[in-house]
């Protein structure tokens, strides 16, 4: 089965500490686009951490 | 710098014929269907999110919020990479019951012809104020771009466009069950559209309107107020609550649940789009902050929310000016078209046609066509009179705010149906009844107060942009707490249970083996013809049937049920899950007090298609199921097993084998419904009380098999009534062996009998030889010479039978040691006997064989069998014919075929020529134990032999008699 509880939890958890985390983006000595680029690295994360699992796609 | 109503109506109507081209292009299959189904249009296709407040809106929100405008892509990306637990269970759910909107959705699992309608109902509170805003926004570009006309009659025109293209997109097939791949690749060339004109208006902002690269950056440094602007500390409150709702807005928006669910015709695109989409919305949002600072910088007099197009207009950029009123024209037309279509399907299934259907003599497809695209025109209708009464004075992000928190009262209701079995429909209802007001009080009602000095008799919260999210999460924690008190307080309907099982997303729902009261499928279809007509009831059984894989016609209960589940999701796909619910109830009810048992078959199916989600326990658990399953499948016995009420359950690969029925032809019928003899047999057997019986004889094939029957009966346990399970076992073999060992025995007891015969014979027949030959010395009497004779010539015959039954009975048990012997010396020596004979005087006898063909035996009983041979061959040849014996060898064995261009033998003489007694000759001519006495022989030599007969020419018999080689050193027979 899913461990869908725990990734929910950890969803609550982002969304709780989000703000924490926006105030680390808008860094005043930052660049304006660092907000993006910590994105582009997380969807880069993202996919990387995809690749590694199995393929189970029985929709 | 203005653009002419022409020019700008030639660009519009420009633009959605190429838009309507692209669709109908891939209708007629002129593009490629690998390339329609790629994950990237599916990923682009997804980008109808990315509406005309992306596009326009977004730039409003960062100049108030700063970077807390990255909520609105955020918040969605979140439900994207959550997709794995979030998206792809609810694809599942939509594809395998034929979902088609977010109502139907709910209607099916709280099982509610109420949770439709309330659904549906509080839908029209999310898409108006989304389609008013992109009404808005192309009226208030089409506004900037020409002054002439006033804004509301270019918004008008608008509505009318989008109308028949909404129409022309997706309403032109009359089943709005299929899929409109033309639809999905269309708004993927929007996305497209949107995508390419802000990078290109980004691009020209960074490189073309700051005066060097790098000069925004400059520029920021000269102007720190304005970074520190953009990188204001968003509250904590808004931020989350922007999070929230645009999360929700990845299921409860119904352009995202129609784009991610009902069109997708390639699941596995979920995957590529839980970082594809994120990845378009990053690179869309990235545009946002250069185009806000460049509007500052060029000090462009537009509201911040159209800085994008005033850009163009302030550089005097016609290209640039209307690249991104094509981008903003696709981003709103491409959620305008999206959003009616589902949302015309959502009303239809849940406002229409639970109150009126048409007679079953209209045709029901066409009935339900015009519908469909009558409320499309009647949706934005009421969009463009929203638009006239409140939209034109709310702006874009109050606009947006409305309708994505009404959208979020959703989320409950979805997170429920996935991962809360437990809830039930009343506190679906109620929370969302009561999230919805608190919506309308507290965020509806003020904000139309503030906009429009609205006076209401009561008092009103003071709501606006800086407070709103109190009473967004007010209304969602309302609706969260109702719904999770009501449903812990109030029970299920055992329908919900089944709905909720079949919707969580960890557990399997279990179908009962219920018997429908229609018998076959033409009886569903007499049924169904009742309120869907003859000619749509055909069809859709016909459709479900072929959807399952079964033949046109089925009569087997476990089909029937199949049928009727698959009956069900397609007409849901149709006319809703809350219509299609009550039809299939009435019209296709399941027989009445009958005890329900779980549907093992169907569970197991269901269990093997979420094999692969499975880990942990449950994953170690079904290996344990399905090792125990391959264990019955490959038992080397008939495995059948059966339900208390005769069912067939399961029809192990033996019982395959043995039966020539495949098991998917089986499993689900009756017993009694089988084919014979299988049917008859198994239910007899079934119904008696001998728990095993041996040697029962079939008749298959026109021969006879025999088998064995075990069977077990299984108790109730575990909730389950149990039931039988027959092994079957083939036992022909073993009854061919024991009767071939009785007919040796009965040979035996025959050989045994003829010697004592033939010895107890011997003696008196050769005392009344001796005395004849006396009266022939005694007499000289002719006739008493002549009866001598007779009696001589009849005592000679007496002794040759005698003989051959004396040869016989010594065949089986001769003890005579094998030595070397050449056989071609046996087959001439056999020839030159039979030449000797008045029969032989005209047939012509050819020895082909090589001149040293060796084996070990007995060289006198060879002759025989060669004499035997051939002596049958010339009774069956013509006179002047000629007989041939052929011999080759090699390393094991040699072969002499001995063959004739006789008369041949029948077929029916084929099976018993080796019997002792077994003769076709005239009575006295032949005894009946040649034959038997050749295979005696031959067997006695470890050979075998075999008649082939009528050769290929119809005519003639060939002998094949095969003997171990032997070895030619030292002969003992022929070397002379």
């Amino acid at each position: 089965m899913y461990d869908y509880r725990l990734s929910l939890l950890m969803l609550v958890g982002i969304f709780l500490i989000s703000p924490v985390m926006m105030d680390w983006w808008l860094d005043d000595r930052a660049a304006w686009y660092r907000p993006f680029g910590i994105w582009a690295f997380l969807i880069a994360l993202y996919i990387w951490f995809n690749s590694k699992q199995r393929d189970n796609d029985d929709v | 710098m203005t653009f002419s109503l022409g020019q700008l109506a030639f660009l519009v109507l420009g633009y959605l014929i190429v838009l309507f081209m692209t669709a109908y292009s891939v209708e007629r299959d002129w593009i490629p269907r690998r390339w329609v189904r790629h994950p990237v249009v599916y990923v682009l296709s997804l980008g109808v999110y990315a509406s005309a407040w992306a596009f326009y809106g977004s730039v409003g929100l960062a100049s108030q919020y700063g970077y807390g405008f990255l909520a609105y892509y955020l918040g969605i990306s979140g439900a994207f990479v959550m997709s794995p637990i979030l998206l792809r269970p609810i694809l599942h759910i939509t594809r395998v019951y034929q979902l088609s909107s977010l109502a139907d959705l709910l209607a099916f699992r709280y099982r509610s012809r109420w949770a439709g309608i309330t659904a549906s109902l509080f839908m029209l509170a999310v898409v108006i104020p989304m389609l008013t805003l992109q009404i808005t926004a192309i009226g208030d570009t089409l506004y900037l771009l020409n002054n002439e006309w006033p804004v509301e009659n270019l918004a008008l025109a608008y509505c009318i466009g989008m109308i028949v293209f909404a129409i022309l997109f997706g309403a032109r097939h009359v089943s709005p069950r299929e899929k409109h791949e033309g639809l999905v690749f269309a708004i993927a060339f929007e996305s497209l559209v949107k995508l390419v004109a802000i990078l290109v208006l980004c691009g020209v902002v960074l490189f073309g309107i700051f005066p060097e690269v790098g000069g925004l950056e400059s520029w920021l440094i000269e102007n720190q107020e304005q970074l520190a602007r953009q990188q204001v500390r968003l509250q904590d409150g808004p931020w989350r609550t922007l999070l929230l709702v645009f999360f929700a807005a990845a299921v409860a928006m119904p352009h995202m649940f129609h784009m991610a669910f009902t069109e997708n015709t390639n699941p596995n695109a979920l995957r590529q789009a839980s970082w594809g989409f994120p990845l378009f919305l990053l690179i869309m949002s990235f545009s946002v902050p250069p185009i806000l600072w460049a509007g500052y910088y060029l000090d462009v007099d537009t509201d911040p929310s159209y800085f994008a197009i005033g850009i163009g207009l302030h550089t005097e950029s016609a290209f640039l000016t209307l690249l991104v009123f094509m981008g903003g024209l696709a981003a709103a037309s491409g959620i305008i078209i999206v959003t009616t279509l589902s949302t015309a399907a959502m009303f239809l299934n849940h406002l229409v046609l639970p109150v009126y259907k048409p007679a079953p003599r209209y045709n029901f497809y066409r009935w339900l066509l015009w519908m469909r695209r009558s409320l499309i025109a009647v949706i934005l209708l009421m969009a463009y009179g929203f638009y006239r009464i409140v939209g034109a004075d709310l702006d874009l992000s109050q606009l947006g705010i409305l309708g994505f928190v009404a959208c979020s009262q959703f989320l409950p209701g979805v997170l429920g149906l996935l991962y809360w079995p437990q809830s039930n429909r009343k506190g679906f209802l109620i929370g969302i009844i009561l999230g919805t007001v608190t919506w309308v009080y507290s965020l509806l009602l003020p904000f139309c107060e503030l906009a429009l000095g609205w006076e209401v008799p009561f008092y009103l919260p003071q709501t606006d942009e800086s407070n709103w999210h109190l009473a967004a999460i007010a209304a969602i924690t309302i609706n969260f707490l109702m719904f999770v008190i009501i449903s812990l307080i109030t029970k299920q309907t055992p329908e919900e249970e089944a709905a909720a099982d079949a919707c969580s997303i960890d557990t399997v729902s279990r179908p009962s083996r219920q018997p429908l009261i229609a018998n076959n499928s033409n009886e569903i279809i007499s049924s169904l013809s009742a309120p869907l007509g003859r000619y749509v009831a055909e069809r859709e059984v016909y459709q479900a049937l072929t959807d399952i894989e079964l033949p046109s016609y089925e009569e087997r209960p476990f089909a029937l049920r199949r049928l009727r589940t698959r009956l069900e999701a397609n007409l849901s796909g149709l006319m809703g899950p809350t219509v299609a619910h009550d039809l299939v109830t009435r019209y296709l009810p399941y027989q009445e007090n009958v005890e329900l048992t779980d549907d093992l078959y169907q569970i197991e199916e269901r269990l093997e298609g979420h094999h692969s989600r499975l880990s942990g326990l449950a994953s170690e658990l079904d290996n344990l199921r399905r090792y125990h399953r391959q264990t019955l499948e490959r038992l080397p016995m008939g495995v059948c097993s059966l339900a208390p009420d005769g069912e067939v359950l399961m029809w192990n690969m033996v019982m395959s084998d043995l039966t020539t029925t495949a098991p998917r032809d089986v499993t689900g019928s009756h017993i009694t419904r089988l084919p014979a003899p299988w049917g008859p047999m198994l239910s007899e057997f079934l119904n008696s009380r001998a728990m095993h019986q041996h040697k029962h004889r079939v008749d298959t094939g026109g021969r006879p098999r025999w088998f064995g029957l075990h069977k077990a009966v299984m108790e109730p346990s575990g909730g389950q009534p149990g039931g039988t399970v027959i092994l079957m076992e083939d036992q022909t073999d073993n009854q061919l062996l024991e009767e071939e060992l009785i007919h040796n025995e009965r040979l035996a007891s025959i050989g045994r009998l003829a010697a004592g015969v033939a010895h107890e014979i011997g003696n008196p027949i050769t005392g009344i030889d001796c005395l004849a030959q006396g009266i022939r010395y005694e007499t000289d009497n002719p006739e008493l010479l002549e009866m001598a004779d007779q009696i001589q010539e009849q005592t000679k015959r007496v002794t040759r039978i005698v003989q051959s039954l004396m040869n016989f009975s010594h065949a089986g048990h001769h003890t005579a040691e094998h030595e070397p012997v050449d056989v071609t010396y046996c087959i001439d020596e056999a020839m030159q006997l039979l030449r000797l004979s008045k029969h032989s005087q005209d047939i012509n006898f050819v020895n082909d064989c090589p001149k040293e063909l060796y084996t070990q035996g007995d060289a006198q009983r060879l002759v025989q069998v060669f004499v035997n041979l051939l002596g049958n061959a010339r009774d069956a040849s013509e006179p002047g014919s000629s007989i041939w014996v052929q011999g080759e060898e090699d390393e094991q064995q040699i072969r002499i075929k001995v063959i004739d261009d006789g008369h041949g033998i029948p077929p029916e003489t084929l099976d018993h020529i080796f019997d002792p007694f077994f003769t076709t000759k005239e009575v006295g001519k032949g005894t009946g134990l040649g034959l038997s006495l050749v295979y005696s022989i031959i067997e006695e030599h470890y050979g075998h032999i075999v008649f082939d007969s009528p050769l290929a020419s119809g005519r003639g018999t060939c002998v094949t008699v095969s003997l171990p080689r032997g070895i030619d050193a030292e002969i003992t027979y022929g070397n002379n």
